[in-house]
């Protein structure tokens, strides 16, 4: 203890030191209370509004009366100053009585309307049902006239007007204070494609399509089971889209369950365009590049998540579904390595996990290798680099930047490209930019290796978003290798481990299994282990029902 | 629960932490700082001497530690001796962790200076390390228990790969005679041998974040115990590849020891920098350790938050890291930790248990 205290005397810091110490706290402090405020910002934005509980919100109810005419006028008020409304009148002739169909253009469903409900109306059948009194009127028709499935009586005339422009049909008639509303909407959708986004080799070749109800039968087409559950939501203030959560209600966790719920409820936007608002509203960690839900378009990816004991969110419109929670190792899986035999997916998986390294890594490394620490290398390769460098006349962050963004232009020059031209620029682009590049001496030929293998390797990454993550997360890489070397890039790596390891995605930890550990589910991130070897879910899901085999 | 808020690491979590506190600049110093005060090859059997010696006294701490649960040695020192005795061993402890992560970040510098960044300005390398050990801090005892589980296979591996690759070197020759000049020496070894397990007294705090405290003790055998295989590795490999002699004339004997041969065929010919890189890794593990415990230590006995702590260290660290002038200071201030640590080491579990036991058994006080 004396010792230390002579030491400690004897060595009083002078006042340049102390400056630093105090700049670099400053710093730091500083750093900490912009995130504390970028953070801040966002959740106060984000938080809900309470909703206004008086009656403005909901006009009182206003029903049909028995006078057709005050009935049609009502309506039209509304709804007719919408050009793609229409109003289709015609004679009833069994009861001699004018009716009604309003539908919107392009949502109704012509065959039906005409074949089932128009024909049958207007055709003199000779019943005698002068009888009926009009009140009773829509129950017999629903009962004994109308052949259509889907038909139910509305006598409100906001719900009316509402359910019009939805694309039902409304079958108003003379006498009868209440509506028919047939639903029989016939909204024109894509083919069912392959997913584009998520090619395979070998696996199912359907993908999801722009049709909530399509999608959600997709899901239950893929085997029957009473245990999957789908519960709908409408989010949206302004427009209102239809949004359902999936899940195994015997296997997942109850807990998430309700968390899941409960940001779904939260969310509050004018108007869902797709589900990428949803993963931006309801994600856990705004300020990081990596994501915390799954997007896919396939079903049978879906599918495997859910008998995971993950939840997935499908929005209507979009052919995109979310899986939560997500966890690093989810972003480097395909579907694929479960459909091939065992071998053949474990080698993809750790090719994945190289490729990510590298994606991650390999301008980080080369930049602190060639400007800071050649002497690592083995003489003969350090030679051989140099010697191809010494007509560059840039530091080789610049070199490797001049490549890597003008690599970055061209992926994205790509996507806008029209498809037959496409390859062709790639090749424009790829081969002749770099050669040229070289040939003019700006940079050099080892480093277009470099930045050709970091390329290709972004791309083998299954996830598109994940692959995008890892190349933002390059150029930090990068800029850490320029100023401090290695030493910078080990830094770095750190502080990506350790942001990793603070992240949650829906209360698990993102780089969970491999920490915190949980072996048994290894099975299934750097392997995949045998099928019968995977007899538990994962352990990490907490999930109600532990084991996959009964 | 699903999202788990508590602070709590699980058995495993806690022999990794155990593991990457022990584990650090001993790696690079061992062999010199040892066999410069036993000079004899005979100092193996004072690092296997040295370990059973700390693994006895971690028991010791882990049992009294289980006698409080939920309580770190700040807490429960001021209950077994009194608030202002306890809270001075508290403060002796937290001066020698900040002491002692002051030092790991000097030796980091040292050596990143030396081997990496040469004529790079010291607090460029001191600065963004202790920043980035804040970030990791900040999240609590489960993020740092989860970054060294990130951390501690890859280090190990690498580690256990440099050694067996400089196997080729190894002479037998050069560990022996064994116990030449008798026992002497290997008991005068034992202050350094000791010394690299400095460290180990993070146990009193860890069995209080402890999900199964009643597991400590096996825990505490294998963060104990690896860390004491790889160091008996250090030097067994260390000796045997480069005879005592050369060894007391470098600096960081084991980075001379794996530059000193080269492997064809592989992309590294040398296998210095995967270990530089790991060594590098394994003290920042080292480090935050350090800073976490010595922050937690500040906010429980004055009774502040943890945030400000953790952010009011920075410039303590920093001034500590840099105060020595020259790299033998750096060794000198080393050994200054040695006494202090071993100082601490056994007059904190003792010195308390001894109490405890004396007012428990004795006074029959309930403590």
């Amino acid at each position: 203890m004396i010792t230390l205290w002579t030491f400690i005397t004897s060595n009083l810091p002078d006042w340049k030191m102390c400056a630093q110490a105090l700049i670099s706290m400053m710093i730091a402090i500083g750093i900490y209370f912009f995130n504390k405020y970028l953070r801040l910002i966002v959740a106060k934005k984000n938080a809900p509004i309470q909703k206004k509980e008086n009656g403005d919100e909901h006009p009182a109810k206003s029903n049909l009366s028995v006078d057709y005419d005050e009935n049609l006028n009502a309506i039209k008020q509304v709804i007719s100053s919408n050009s793609d409304v229409h109003f289709r009148e015609f004679q009833i002739t069994d009861i001699q009585a004018r009716a009604t169909l309003i539908f919107v253009d392009g949502m109704q469903n012509e065959e039906l309307i005409s074949e089932h409900v128009m024909k049958i109306l207007m055709s003199d059948t000779e019943k005698d049902i002068t009888g009926i009194n009009p009140l009773a009127l829509s129950a017999y028709l629903l009962e004994n006239v109308l052949p259509v499935c889907e038909a139910y009586e509305a006598a409100d005339l906001r719900d009316l007007n509402q359910s019009v422009l939805k694309g039902c049909t409304a079958l108003l008639i003379e006498g009868m204070p209440s509506a028919l509303l047939i639903h029989a909407s016939n909204m024109k959708s894509r083919a069912i494609n392959e997913p584009s986004s998520e090619a395979l080799l070998r696996g199912p070749r359907i993908g999801f399509t722009e049709v909530l109800s399509e999608n959600t039968s997709m899901l239950r087409r893929q085997g029957f089971s009473d245990d999957l559950e789908i519960n709908r939501y409408e989010v949206g203030a302004r427009i209102k889209r239809k949004l359902v959560i999936a899940y195994m209600k015997e296997i997942v966790n109850q807990d998430l369950l309700q968390e899941v719920r409960d940001r779904i409820e939260k969310i509050n936007i004018d108007f869902v365009a797709e589900s990428g608002y949803v993963e931006q509203l309801i994600e856990d960690d705004y300020l990081s590049p990596f994501q915390q839900t799954q997007n896919t378009e396939r079903p049978d990816r879906v599918i495997n998540s859910l008998l995971e004991g993950r939840i997935a969110i499908l929005l209507d419109g979009t052919p995109f579904a979310l899986i939560v929670p997500v966890t690093f190792g989810m972003l480097l899986q395909s579907p694929e390595d479960y459909y091939d035999r065992w071998l053949p997916g474990t080698f993809l998986r750790m090719l994945r996990f190289f490729a990510a390294f590298l994606a991650l890594m390999a301008p980080a490394l080369y930049i602190s290798f060639i400007s800071f620490h050649p002497g690592l290398i083995p003489t003969e390769l350090a030679i051989t680099i140099i010697e191809t460098r010494q007509g560059v006349p840039f530091p080789s962050l610049i070199e490797v930047l001049i490549l890597e963004i003008s690599i970055e232009i061209l992926r994205e020059a790509g996507i806008r490209l029209p498809k037959p031209i496409g390859p062709a620029m790639g090749i424009v682009g790829g081969l002749i930019i770099g050669e040229a590049a070289v040939q003019a001496g700006i940079v050099s030929p080892f480093l277009v290796i470099v930045v050709a293998v970091t390329a290709i390797s972004s791309f083998s990454i299954p996830v598109y978003s994940a692959g995008i993550t890892l190349r933002i997360l390059r150029f930090g890489g990068m800029l850490c290798a320029a100023v401090l070397g290695m030493f910078g890039t080990i830094l770095f790596f750190l502080f990506i481990c350790g942001h990793l390891s603070k992240l949650k995605s829906f209360g698990v930890p993102y780089v969970t299994p491999l920490s915190p550990v949980r072996f048994s589910d290894w099975k299934d991130l750097f392997v995949r282990a045998p099928l019968p070897l995977m007899k538990k879910r994962p352990k990490m899901m907490k999930t109600q029902d532990k084991n996959r085999l009964s | 629960m699903f999202t788990r808020t508590d602070d709590k690491i699980s058995t495993r979590q806690t022999a990794i932490f155990i593991t990457d506190s022990v584990l650090g600049a001993g790696i690079l110093t061992l062999p010199r700082s040892v066999i410069e005060t036993a000079q004899t090859p005979d100092v193996w059997l004072s690092v296997i001497v040295g370990g059973f010696i700390v693994l006895m006294v971690a028991l010791v701490m882990v049992k009294l530690s289980q006698q409080f649960p939920n309580h770190t040695v700040y807490q429960y020192a001021k209950r077994i001796v009194g608030t202002i005795p306890g809270g001075m061993l508290s403060v002796c402890l937290i001066i020698y962790f900040i002491v002692i992560a002051g030092f790991e970040v000097r030796v980091f510098a040292e050596v990143t200076m030396y081997y990496l960044l040469e004529g790079t300005p010291i607090w460029a390398i001191v600065i963004p390390f202790i920043w980035v050990g804040a970030y990791i801090c900040l999240g609590g005892i489960n993020s740092i228990a989860r970054v060294f589980q990130i951390i501690f296979p890859i280090s190990i591996l690498i580690l256990v790969l440099s050694y067996f690759l400089s196997i080729r070197l190894f002479d037998i020759d050069n560990l022996r005679p064994v116990l030449s000049e008798g026992l002497l020496p290997v008991f005068k070894g034992l202050k350094s041998s000791v010394l690299v397990f400095t460290g180990c007294e993070v146990i009193m705090i860890l069995v209080a974040h402890m999900q199964h405290p009643e597991r400590a003790v096996k825990a505490t055998f294998a963060g104990i115990g690896i860390p004491f295989v790889l160091y008996l590795m250090t030097i067994v490999v260390v000796i045997g590849g480069m005879s005592i002699d050369s060894v007391m004339n470098s600096t960081w004997p084991t980075i001379d020891l794996l530059r000193s041969f080269e492997i064809a065929g592989l992309i590294f010919e040398r296998f210095e920098f995967p270990f530089l890189v790991i060594w590098m890794m394994q003290l920042f593990c080292n480090f935050t350790s350090f800073y976490y415990n010595a922050s937690l230590g500040i906010s429980q006995v004055f009774g502040v938050r943890l945030l400000p702590v953790i952010f009011g260290l920075i410039p303590a660290i920093f001034i500590t890291a840099l105060l020595p002038e020259r790299i033998n200071e750096v060794f000198k201030l080393g050994d200054t930790i040695g006494r202090m640590g071993i100082a601490i080491f056994f007059l904190v579990p003792v010195l308390l248990s001894v109490i405890f036991l004396f007012r428990k058994k004795v006074l029959k006080q309930h403590v």
